[in-house]
């Protein structure tokens, strides 16, 4: 039998930073991919935001278009508005505002680059360090003696002993599971993304999209979509919990590739789909269960991606990280229990992955409420927001009349979006402001004051005989 | 698209069963059929069944035995190095 200080069962972002700063600590750890190299059962592909750039700078520096020739880095997003007759109504393009602190995110939002480029990339960091790479491997078991978690047994039965695994293994983890941490998610903890990626020529998105890496399309017809933009192609996606679909996922993600709008894109763009795919993810308000004697769970595994969007491989980076400074003390002083490793959680929650998780139950529940609910939200939504956007854009009346009739408008949906505002939106700022705002938004007091603000609003005049 | 799905993934042969349904737990619900982005699964006589040519076209989402309530199917993973492959993932 094989003995490793450090057994990590997969090698995605989470994994391999787990067993490259494992490694460079000087533990002997091997990490196993059940593909044939990393990367290539995966389908997130994938932002990598500023942000990686400013926590992993050693690592960033080395992603060059030669390792990852999918790169495409972009400053702008674009956000698309779908109204209930499948009509783009409208759409917003924006670029990183004056506020943004950290410079370089000022100049770009993401770096999107496919899996099969960066997962091999970032597990080369892992090798290079020291650590054994088993691929076309599954690992299958837990090994255990005496009820005690010592290693893992692929699927071959072949044994790998150590004193801690690292459940690396994404939503469906084995480690998760045969360590009796979760036997399954709730339907409500996991979401299913189906996602096409069509081919492009670089040319050709230079030309038409510019530097946009980004699109969201919003729609009342479909859960919100994504577009993200590579150096050669895009992906195209979209999801929600497994408790909200009434047909094939499929149905919807194709409503939005059948748009007129989006149709004429494809043309423009000479795109052609490349590739389907479709993967699920958790989707949690709080990872929990994170750990047990001799077991971490970090990236997926663990349920850590971002309670907003659900983005999982900067989290998986940033737990994996943690988790393999915290294994290091725990084999160091030979106490690898559950309570030794409850120090992964104090330390993954003092990240920036923790302060995401702070207001983690008010993004998860907005997310649910406006992308994930189109038909109860985008349905009014998006002719709200179309009115305030585009409403003044007519020349069949006076500008003045038009401006009434567009209040007129916005406040005849003020009995959906009113509700909206205090049961998803007032939650999510009083939390992320903290005691600052906690008594101006109480709700009574909101309630109280709203429709006096409402009747501020101009009526109708009746001077000149004109109507609404 | 729907027709067009042929020749948009690619698999390693290979590999055992790895998606397992106990038909005497399956309550015919269809979600499963409901869930697969590529149609593996079908309900005859109340009870789900998947393709038998499912290994050549299961993107290994998972989503049928997360979304079957009475566990009835159990989906694990194909052997390692076979199975689906994504290039553009």
């Amino acid at each position: 039998m094989k003995v490793f200080d450090l057994i990590i069962v997969g090698a995605g972002p989470g994994g391999s930073m787990a067993a490259k700063v494992a490694a460079e600590e000087g533990l002997k750890v091997i990490f196993f991919e059940r593909g044939r190299k990393p990367g290539e059962k995966n389908s997130s592909g994938c932002g990598l935001g500023p942000r990686m750039f400013r926590d992993f700078p050693e690592m960033m520096k080395d992603l060059t278009p030669d390792k990852c020739p999918s790169m495409r880095a972009g400053t702008a997003s674009r956000n698309y508005f779908v109204n209930n007759d499948d009509i783009v109504a409208g759409y917003i393009m924006a670029r990183p505002t004056e506020s943004v602190s950290y410079e370089p995110a000022k100049s770009w939002i993401t770096m999107n680059v496919y899996r099969s480029e960066f997962d091999p990339w970032i597990a080369k960091f892992a090798t290079d360090a020291g650590a054994e790479l088993k691929t076309s491997t599954l690992i299958v078991d837990l090994l255990k003696e005496n009820g005690k978690i010592c290693g893992v047994i692929d699927e071959k039965g072949e044994k790998y002993r150590a004193p801690l695994v690292v459940g690396a293994d994404g939503v469906l983890s084995t480690v998760a599971q045969k360590s009796g941490l979760r036997n399954k998610w709730a339907q409500n903890q996991v979401t299913l993304v189906p996602q096409y990626d069509f081919q492009a020529s670089s040319d050709k998105i230079d030309d038409i999209m510019g530097d946009e890496t980004l699109g969201v399309w919003w729609g009342s017809n479909f859960p919100a979509s994504y577009q993200v933009f590579f150096n050669d192609g895009f992906h195209q996606g979209l999801g929600n919990w497994m408790n909200w679909w009434d047909s094939n996922p499929l149905y919807y993600l194709n409503r939005v590739i059948n748009l007129k709008y989006y149709q004429r894109l494809l043309k423009i763009l000479d795109a052609k789909p490349r590739e389907l795919q479709s993967h699920l993810l958790p989707w949690l308000q709080y990872p929990y269960n994170t750990h047990t004697d001799g077991v971490i769970l970090i990236g997926d595994a663990g349920g850590f991606p971002c309670p907003l969007e659900a983005e999982g491989i900067y989290p998986a980076m940033v737990t994996g990280k943690v988790a393999a400074e915290v294994i290091v003390d725990a084999i160091t002083s030979g106490d690898v229990s559950k309570n030794a490793l409850s120090k992964f959680d104090e330390m993954w929650q003092k990240t920036s992955v923790g302060e995401e998780f702070e207001a983690g139950e008010e993004l998860y529940n907005i997310w649910k409420a406006l992308p994930f609910s189109h038909k109860e939200t985008m349905t009014w939504f998006v002719p709200m927001f179309m009115e305030a956007l585009g409403g003044i854009y007519d020349w069949s009346q006076p500008h003045a009349k038009r401006v009434r009739q567009i209040a007129a408008a916005i406040k005849s949906y003020s009995p959906k979006a009113l509700p909206f505002m205090m049961k998803y939106v007032f939650p999510l700022v009083a939390k992320i402001f903290e005691d600052d705002l906690d008594k101006m938004m109480d709700p009574q007091k909101l309630m109280s004051v709203l429709p006096k603000i409402l009747d501020m609003l101009p009526k109708k005049k009746g001077k000149r005989g004109g109507k609404l | 698209m729907r027709n067009q799905l042929e020749g948009l993934t690619k698999h390693i042969p290979g590999t055992a069963d790895f998606i397992k349904i106990d038909q005497s737990k399956c309550n015919g619900c269809g979600l499963c059929a409901r869930i697969c982005i590529v149609n593996l699964w079908g309900i005859k006589d109340g009870v789900a069944f998947i393709r038998d040519d499912y290994k050549e076209k299961c993107l290994e989402c998972g989503s049928c035995g997360q979304v079957c309530e009475p566990n009835a199917i159990d989906f694990s993973y194909p052997a390692g190095g076979t199975g689906i492959v994504y290039k553009q993932g």
